[in-house]
């Protein structure tokens, strides 16, 4: 508009804007000149001016002249009622209000669009509740009734002096008609700030989640798809996957710090369960029963099941093994199972350290004791007692 | 289930490809009665089709294969539920059986043990996995490490395991099926069945506080 003006009377427009926006922040009457022209004049790429519309329309004069009747009876009314203090607050009030309401009526469609979504926009913004443009203007309007009143309040107090009551009640009712009337932008403000912090922790989470599918799971998808044509490869890094994804859904947090060699023997029997796996293509299921803190002789026997285990994946050509581990107060015994090919203890050389050196003699050391039980065709179970002397 | 037919079997899942694997790997051994991918449609269309076993996700959104078994079992009690998850971790597990699941396995089993599972469920018998059968007896063991502190049972019949249910349950532990079980313990499969039922009724039904208390706290794999 400023440069419509600019381009009439040949002047730089952004001379023009300053002098508007210093006049309307003033003396409020640039704005009104602003409106005026806005509606006198004829926009580009239109044939009349807003108000030539709304005078060639009979039903627009028609509301325009319900609405002036309305307004000077509403002025009349407060006249009666005494409180024409407010008689100029409201002249400029209901003007205004007349005013948007000729420029409302008089718009073409496409700025009354424009208008609407302008004014949702502020509606939405002022209430968090969406309640929408009606619901502003109810609450507009409740809020102005007790500011009124509270100010009428206290205009009557000042005259009156030693009626404290009718200034607390005065400020009261004045407070009150604050707070319905921001109440809604307020709490909108801040459910908006908690919204937005909770928006950037989730985008957090996100990235985190992303580095961690690219990192893990995609570099094994390419891995996999490298090894296709070795079977025991894919089913090794598929199961070294899984653990890792399995490990990382349970803690997150822990994920990826190198942590301490283990204290328990739960845990180092789960090592035990990784090691093997990635190290042979063979699925370990282990199963604890009660825990304890490690020491020589439950390494020992941790030692020896590590070896059964290894043995099993090395010989039976089973597809698993399973690992049980029970803690009692007396004893702990591990057995360690595959349904593999088996073997006929006979046939075995004495020599071969793995059974006679690594679980046998490991665990005698301790005073433990191992029992192999295998027949060819029917699997292998390796059973490692150690009996524990004092309280676990 | 009538004797000589097929156990109809109800498949919850909210993965399309966990399901046709699980398909493939039923054939023609069960009849298929319907499928459903999340937890309203399958509340609705197992009360409306009451089939044997229901192969039951554990993990799904909306409250997850607790909700459907909790939907279901107020309406028909005589649907038997079978939980399937990745998860092994002892919340999960104890929480849906102790809701009503008879048995619970891990997605990576077997095609002819789920299958033999599916059967033992039909039948009225339960199915524990080794992992489960470890919990329990993690579970139940635990007021026997700690007699001291750990205060007496409330109900001895109920928050205590047999000698011979201690058996059966490290034997399956330690990987053993149940045919195994039975000629290990020269017992016949039909008492080994009985036994790990009985655990299953201990297991829903004991008031241990331990049990759910252990349960949170295990967060072991």
């Amino acid at each position: 508009m400023c440069g419509g003006v600019a381009k009439r009377f040949g002047i730089d427009s952004k001379r023009v804007r300053i002098v508007a926006v210093i006049s309307a922040l003033f003396l409020g009457f640039g704005i009104a000149v602003y409106m005026a022209y806005w509606i006198l004049v004829i926009r580009q790429g239109e044939e009349k001016s807003i108000l030539s519309r709304i005078g060639s329309d009979k039903r627009e004069k028609e509301i325009l002249f319900v609405g002036a009747i309305a307004i000077l009876s509403l002025m009349l009314a407060l006249q009666i009622l005494g409180i024409n203090k407010f008689g100029l607050i409201t002249l400029f009030f209901t003007l205004s209000v007349l005013g948007a309401l000729v420029i409302w009526r008089g718009v073409s469609t496409n700025e009354r669009e424009h208008l609407r979504r302008l004014t949702d926009a502020i509606a939405n913004l002022g209430s968090s509740t969406g309640e929408g443009w009606p619901g502003v203007a109810l609450r507009t309007v409740v809020s102005l009734v007790f500011i009124l009143v509270g100010v009428a309040n206290l205009s009557r107090v000042s005259r009156r002096p030693g009626a404290a009551s009718g200034v607390v009640v005065g400020a009261t009712t004045l407070i009150v008609g604050m707070v319905v009337l921001f109440a809604p932008w307020w709490i909108g403000t801040i459910r908006g700030l908690s919204k937005e912090r909770r928006a950037r922790v989730r985008a957090q989470e996100r990235a985190d989640m992303a580095a961690h599918v690219h990192d893990s799971v995609l570099q094994t998808l390419s891995l996999i798809q490298r090894a296709a044509d070795n079977p025991m490869e894919v089913a090794r890094l598929v199961r070294m996957q899984e653990r890792d994804l399995r490990l990382w859904l349970v803690d997150p947090e822990s994920f990826g710090i190198a942590s301490d060699p283990p204290t328990t023997l739960a845990a180092s029997a789960f090592e035990i369960e990784h090691e093997v796996e990635d190290s042979y293509a063979i699925a370990v299921e282990v199963v604890i029963v009660g825990d304890c803190t490690l020491n020589g002789a439950v390494l020992a026997l941790l030692g020896a099941g590590r070896e059964a285990a290894i043995n099993a994946a090395k010989w039976s050509e089973a597809p698993s093994v399973s690992i049980y581990i029970e803690v009692e107060r007396e004893r702990i015994t591990m057995f360690v199972r595959d349904l593999g090919r088996g073997f006929d203890q006979a046939d075995v050389p004495s020599d071969r350290q793995g059974i006679s050196g690594s679980i046998k003699e490991r665990m005698a050391r301790h005073g433990g004791q191992a029992t192999i039980r295998s027949m060819p065709g029917a699997g292998t179970e390796v059973e490692l007692v150690l009996p524990l002397k004092t309280s676990p | 289930m009538s004797e000589g037919a097929l156990p109809r079997v109800f498949l919850v899942d909210d993965h399309a490809l966990i399901r046709s694997g699980i398909r493939t790997e039923l054939g023609d051994q069960v009849e298929l009665v319907g499928e459903a991918d999340e937890v309203e449609a399958a509340i609705e269309m197992i009360i409306e089709r009451t089939p044997d076993v229901v192969l039951l996700d554990v993990h799904m959104p909306d409250g997850g294969g607790r909700a459907v078994l909790e939907g279901v079992i107020s309406n028909q009690p005589s649907v038997k539920f079978l939980a399937l998850s990745v998860s092994d971790a002892a919340e999960d597990v104890i929480a849906i059986i102790r809701a009503g699941a008879r048995g619970y396995v891990t997605k990576n089993i077997e095609g002819p043990e789920l299958i033999e599972a599916i059967y033992r469920i039909a039948a009225g018998d339960a199915v524990f996995s080794s992992r489960l059968a470890g919990f329990v007896l993690d579970a139940f063991a635990s007021q026997n490490g700690e007699a001291e502190v750990a205060p007496p049972p409330f109900d001895p019949e109920l928050d205590q395991l047999t000698v011979r249910e201690r058996e059966v349950l490290r034997l399956i532990a330690r990987g053993y099926a149940y045919k195994e079980i039975a000629t290990e313990l020269n017992i016949s499969i039909k008492t080994v069945e009985s036994h790990v039922s009985a655990v299953l009724r201990k297991l829903q039904l004991s008031n241990r506080h331990q049990l759910t208390k252990w349960a949170t706290e295990r967060r072991l794999l």
